[in-house]
């Protein structure tokens, strides 16, 4: 039978060579592509009767919309709205990802370190520029906290230089470890089913509520990671 | 929005950083083509295939590609359907409340005209009672008077007459009077007495009486 870690391997679908770099369309670049076409047509379709009493699709889309937009506000400030396309590409795209992991024989983007660091990145890089970007070199400023005494400081600003270049790893990790788990404990226990004859029973039921539990990940870890770039950039707007 | 392009286009430049990252990864590993990296990081190792540097790259590549495409699809053609959307039911919505303000204000200057108009009608009305009521006073009034007078005329008539008819009868109570004393006189005593004596001693009488 299949390892648990066999679901993560990432097989070529059409080799591409370039210079001796391997760029292949793999089945991870296959699942973006979808979770790209399944978010563009979610909203598109959604949208397409432009009710004013909107039906069940525009009910989630609008609801999907609201939600994002209302992430950005709260966490970032209403500065943060100019970022909403981005965020709501970001929430949609890793969301579209997790879910549609849950498709068995399916392929979970997320649940590879190098996406997850990858967006991680971008988002940190990206919000340290445009701090920079907004207060010039007071920006510095934000590794000192304000009211901390003077003589802290020595102390205090290695400590917030090192929590602020955290931020990525944790970030990425925290979805990378959480899709990785959940997906193998899925398997481990399926695995179990067959192995076990009669008493497959226990991991079956086992497997049944872990599968309901990888959905309510799906979605808490794209929150999670929606949330905190908006934090991140209400950091970088606000400077606390 | 040129911001936002620049964030596009800041994404799309790492391109030819993730080759060049591919080609350093790929170096390192020496004499394998990354094809066979694939396949022996599998079978050799076993471990999680997120470790596997020789996919990095390719992955990186097409999440670009990908996030790219989505954010450009959804920022030009999706999300600003929604916006509108939104945007249409907030515009409806606030007109709906603008006019049901409007009506209200409508309402409320017609039921003031109303109230007016009522206040007024019923100030007449009273004005219209009143007038009438002292009109009809004033008419009673008159009425009672002229009444009054013409009652005190007839009772003053009827005591006149009243008064003359007893007069007259007092009158002819005394002749018979002297007749009934000439009478008694003569039965009694035998006496002719005469009418002025009779009537002097019938008056002497009466004084007496009195």
């Amino acid at each position: 039978m299949a390892g648990p870690l066999e679901q993560f391997e990432i097989k070529p679908i059409v080799r591409i060579l370039i210079e001796g770099v391997d760029l292949s369309f793999t089945n991870s670049a296959l699942w973006m592509v979808i979770a790209v076409a399944a978010v563009y047509y979610f909203v598109v379709l959604g949208t397409r009767q432009h009710a004013l009493v909107p039906g069940r699709l525009q009910s989630l889309v609008e609801l999907s919309y609201e939600f994002v937009a209302g992430l950005v506000r709260e966490n970032a400030g209403k500065e943060g709205m100019r970022f909403f396309p981005l965020i709501f590409t970001l929430f949609m795209f890793i969301f579209m990802g997790n879910m549609l992991g849950m498709i068995p024989g399916s392929f979970t983007f997320t649940s590879h370190i190098i996406v997850t660091f990858f967006m991680a990145l971008c988002v940190w890089v990206g919000v340290t520029v445009y701090g920079f970007y907004l207060h010039g070199a007071r920006f510095l400023t934000f590794f000192a906290p304000s009211g901390a005494p003077v003589y802290m400081l020595p102390l205090l600003v290695p400590i917030e230089i090192l929590s602020y270049c955290v931020r990525p790893i944790s970030l990425s990790v925290r979805l990378f470890v959480n899709m990785m788990a959940g997906h193998t404990m899925m398997k481990v226990f399926a695995g179990f089913i067959i192995a076990l004859g009669v008493f497959g029973v226990a991991p079956l039921a086992i497997a049944v509520a872990l599968t309901g539990f990888e959905f309510a990940v799906a979605f808490l870890q794209a929150y999670v990671f929606t949330v905190l770039t908006c934090l991140y950039l209400h950091d970088a707007i606000h400077m606390h | 929005m040129s911001k936002r392009s620049a964030v596009a286009g800041w994404l799309l430049g790492l391109g030819p950083l993730v080759l060049a990252a591919g080609q350093a990864l790929a170096a390192s590993e020496v004499g394998q083509s990354t094809a066979d990296i694939v396949h022996e990081a599998e079978h050799e190792s076993g471990g999680m295939p997120q470790l596997d540097a020789s996919t990095f790259a390719t992955q990186i590549l097409w999440l670009i590609i990908s996030f790219v495409v989505l954010y450009y699809l959804l920022k030009r053609k999706a999300l600003p359907r929604v916006a509108d959307i939104l945007e249409a039911r907030q515009e409806r919505i606030s007109a709906d409340l603008d006019r049901a303000a409007a009506l209200r204000v409508d309402a409320e200057a017609a039921f003031e005209q109303y109230e007016a108009v009522v206040a007024e009608a019923q100030a007449k009305a009273q004005a219209e009672i009143k007038a009438t009521r002292e009109a009809i006073a004033a008419d009673v009034a008159g009425r009672t008077a002229t009444l009054d007078r013409d009652l005190a005329a007839r009772i003053a008539a009827a005591e006149r007459t009243v008064a003359a008819a007893r007069d007259k009868a007092l009158g002819e109570l005394e002749g018979v009077a002297v007749e009934v004393a000439q009478a008694a006189t003569e039965r009694l005593i035998g006496v002719q007495v005469g009418d002025e004596e009779a009537r002097a001693a019938l008056a002497r009488a009466r004084q007496e009486v009195a």
